[in-house]
């Protein structure tokens, strides 16, 4: 068998400029210019892109297979923002019923004087 | 001749493209003026993120429980994290320059580049690393919301990630305020305190307001789709924002003729003093010359850090 | 007990030898991650380089958030909330290594930080190693909630490791002499301070007997085999011997601990009993 010898591709697209390239597939070529002409016909026959990346593949790196293991983080909850979902109804409560200076809240429109907690 | 009616119409071309639209990357030809004002912008949000980190990082390791040590460990970490971004988006436009980030540190260090106004202010107490996440993230959101149009590709998309994690930013400030100000009277006195402190410099943040004319670097911005909205736009949606909800906490605003109109929704309010403003960013400011020794410091003193994993590393 | 038994930490509450064991091992991984933390989080902002600046930061959180979970564990020994286990115990009560505590160097992160960044990983790679030693163990360990802890912290100790190992080889294979220089200094520094590591103040049996910490008098010597063939393996000789001086699993501690509990504490001491 005849040893034809290639360059593996790999192909990234970008639909809108605000967003990143995204990986495709992967195309045979001998040169940069060939992959990125071949990208275009092999994957983007129907969905449109605005840019294109080709990639050789021994360019690329990736983690091996332990490290993959090892990148099993534990939950962060203090850096979502699901944590602090509680704050909507807290500036719902005090938009309707805003505390006073020295912190006392107020019942629907109540004085000074009616102030108490969140009780009820 | 024929040269530079050429170069004019590559002009035309750039401006029709923006005009579209379009958006421009590193790698794309762009005018020499539009490079420069990018940098300008770029560099100057690049630095302020990266000394941005240090007021809050005063109380890092003295934040009260295990959960807010986490959160701010977190909120400072993305700081550096928008640093990063940033500092790289800067670099790739002045690598034509034959500049990069050892270039853009040490204009930062000598003064040359400066870094955002709020940035100097002291931070006392806890209640002010609450104040920072919730107005001074607060009002950060709102400019870089504007920016996330930018003509420019690479500050877009930063951009992009960066207001994603401002989110966490604002929650996270939030929740430290909503805690002081449910709190003890030692607590709500501290936020209070905090807010009053504070006040003056988140005015200033959007810069001073526009007169009847624009600056020709703002007129320029706005040309190149780099900016779409004048400094006293965004200061109007940062009071329209937060106003209210900073007087639902029964807090004080320092300014007794803060008001919107009832018609017209613009918001009066007491100019700070711009004066003070110009010396702050001129490294004037409170903190400004111990933040900078800071990092200075430890920048200067991790060169051989740099110096080992960088690619020319001596052998 | 059969030595398979294993019982959840609401048992064990009630059985002193397995109650007197799962605290003082909790006792020691908690502060040991406390006080690593503190170190770690000074770097916050300062770090030599702006992308390892946000990779040590998630290190210096990671640690934290282990020792967050190592107290809320004795929390549910009833020995108080996590909050007042992590910031009220005073130095005397710490169970943390006396090589944890030692400065990233002179000045403070407030002010004229001269901190040590070989040092500072070189420390962290002893502690990383230590760690993984224990959770290891602790995998097997009697009482349930350590195992499960040991297994998810285990996860995001390997990277530590490797973050440190690396860096360490980077220093060593790409530096020039003064940076080699500097490792080794670093190993000295290190390796001065490592007596009371891998060390269970004298618990060792207790901690076999009950199988709350499996093997215990076997991770002392397992520990430094790896060091050793990982610092050799690199052409590092260490340092015989360390020197012995304080042992913090018992207690003694130098008045940097003291220095960091007091800014560790400072917030949460103004107002007792307040919500943060």
């Amino acid at each position: 068998m005849e040893d034809l010898s290639f360059d593996v591709y790999e192909v990234f697209a970008q639909s809108d400029s605000l967003s990143p390239h995204v990986h495709v597939f992967n195309v045979l070529a001998s040169s940069v210019d060939m992959a990125l002409a071949l990208a275009e016909e092999n994957f983007f026959r129907r969905e449109g892109f605005i840019n294109l990346w080709v990639v050789r593949r021994d360019h690329i790196h990736q983690l091996g297979f332990a490290d993959r293991d090892g990148f099993k983080k534990m939950a962060k909850n203090y850096r979502v923002t699901e944590d602090y979902k509680y704050l909507v109804d807290k500036w719902r409560q005090y938009r309707e019923h805003p505390m006073t200076a020295n912190g006392a809240k107020v019942r629907g429109g109540g004085e000074d004087g009616t102030t108490v907690d969140s009780g009820d | 001749m024929a040269q530079t009616a050429a170069i004019g119409d590559r002009d035309a071309y750039f401006l029709e493209r923006l005009d579209r639209g379009d958006r421009i990357e590193a790698e794309d030809w762009m005018p020499e003026d539009y490079r420069q004002q990018l940098v300008r912008l770029i560099a100057m949000h690049a630095v302020s993120e990266i000394m941005g980190a240090l007021p809050e990082k005063e109380w890092v390791p003295r934040a009260p429980t295990l959960y807010r040590k986490l959160a701010i460990t977190a909120k400072v970490q993305d700081e550096v994290g928008h640093g990063q971004l940033l500092i790289r988006v800067a670099e790739d436009l002045m690598r034509p320059w034959g500049k990069g980030r050892e270039d853009i540190m040490a204009d930062l260090f000598s003064g040359r580049l400066k870094y955002h106004n709020v940035f100097h202010m002291a931070t006392p107490t806890w209640a002010d690393a609450g104040i920072i996440g919730w107005l001074v993230d607060g009002a950060a959101v709102i400019t870089q919301g504007m920016s996330l149009s930018c003509s420019y590709a690479p500050y877009a998309r930063a951009l992009g990630r960066i207001v994603e994690e401002e989110g966490f930013h604002i929650q996270h400030g939030e929740s430290i305020c909503m805690a002081l100000a449910e709190g003890t009277p030692t607590q709500r006195t501290m936020l209070q305190d905090a807010l009053t402190r504070w006040w003056p410099a988140l005015l200033m943040f959007f810069g001073p307001p526009e007169k009847s004319q624009l600056s020709t670097h703002q007129l320029r911005n706005m040309r190149y789709r780099i900016r779409s909205k004048t400094n006293e736009e965004l200061r109007q949606r940062f009071f329209t924002k937060y106003v209210r909800r900073i007087w639902s906490l029964g807090l004080t605003i320092p300014d007794a003729t803060l008001a919107q109109d009832g018609v017209t929704k613009v918001w009066t309010y007491q100019q700070p003093d711009w004066d003070e403003f110009r010396q702050i960013v001129m490294n004037h400011g409170p903190r400004s010359r111990a933040r900078l020794d800071l990092r200075a410091t430890t920048y200067q003193e991790g060169t051989w850090v740099r110096r080992m994993i960088a690619h020319h590393s001596p052998a | 007990m059969a030595r398979t038994e294993r019982r959840s930490i609401q048992e064990i509450k009630d059985v002193p030898d397995l109650r007197v064991a799962t605290q003082a091992v909790l006792f020691q991984l908690a502060d040991d991650d406390m006080v690593i933390g503190f170190r770690d989080q000074e770097w916050l902002g300062l770090a030599p380089h702006i992308e390892e600046d946000v990779a040590f930061g998630s290190i210096a959180q990671e640690e934290i958030g282990h020792a967050a979970h190592y107290y809320e564990l004795l929390s549910q020994l009833d020995l108080g909330s996590r909050d007042d286990l992590a910031s009220l115990r005073p130095a005397e009560e710490r169970r943390n290594s006396v090589l944890l505590e030692r400065p990233n160097g002179l000045g403070t992160y407030l002010e004229s930080p001269h901190f040590d960044w070989a040092f500072t990983i070189m420390r962290h790679y002893f502690h990383d190693v230590w760690e993984m030693r224990c959770l290891g163990a602790l995998t097997q360990s009697a009482a349930i909630e350590l195992g499960l802890a040991a297994d998810k912290i285990l996860a995001e100790k390997r990277y530590h490791r490797a973050h440190q190992e690396l860096w360490i080889k980077t220093m060593l294979d790409r530096g020039d002499e003064q940076s080699q220089e500097r490792v080794k200094k670093a190993l000295a520094d290190t390796n001065e301070w490592a007596a009371d590591l891998p060390d269970f103040g004298g618990q060792e049996c207790l901690f076999e007997e009950t199988r709350i910490v499996p093997g215990a008098s076997t991770l002392s010597t397992s520990f430094w085999q790896e060091i050793d063939a990982f610092t050799g393996a690199l052409g590092l000789p260490r340092p015989s011997g360390t020197v012995t001086r304080l042992n913090g699993r018992r207690g003694q501690h130098t008045p940097a601990l003291q220095e960091a509990l007091e800014v560790w504490s400072e917030v949460y001491r103004l107002e007792p009993g307040a919500q943060w």
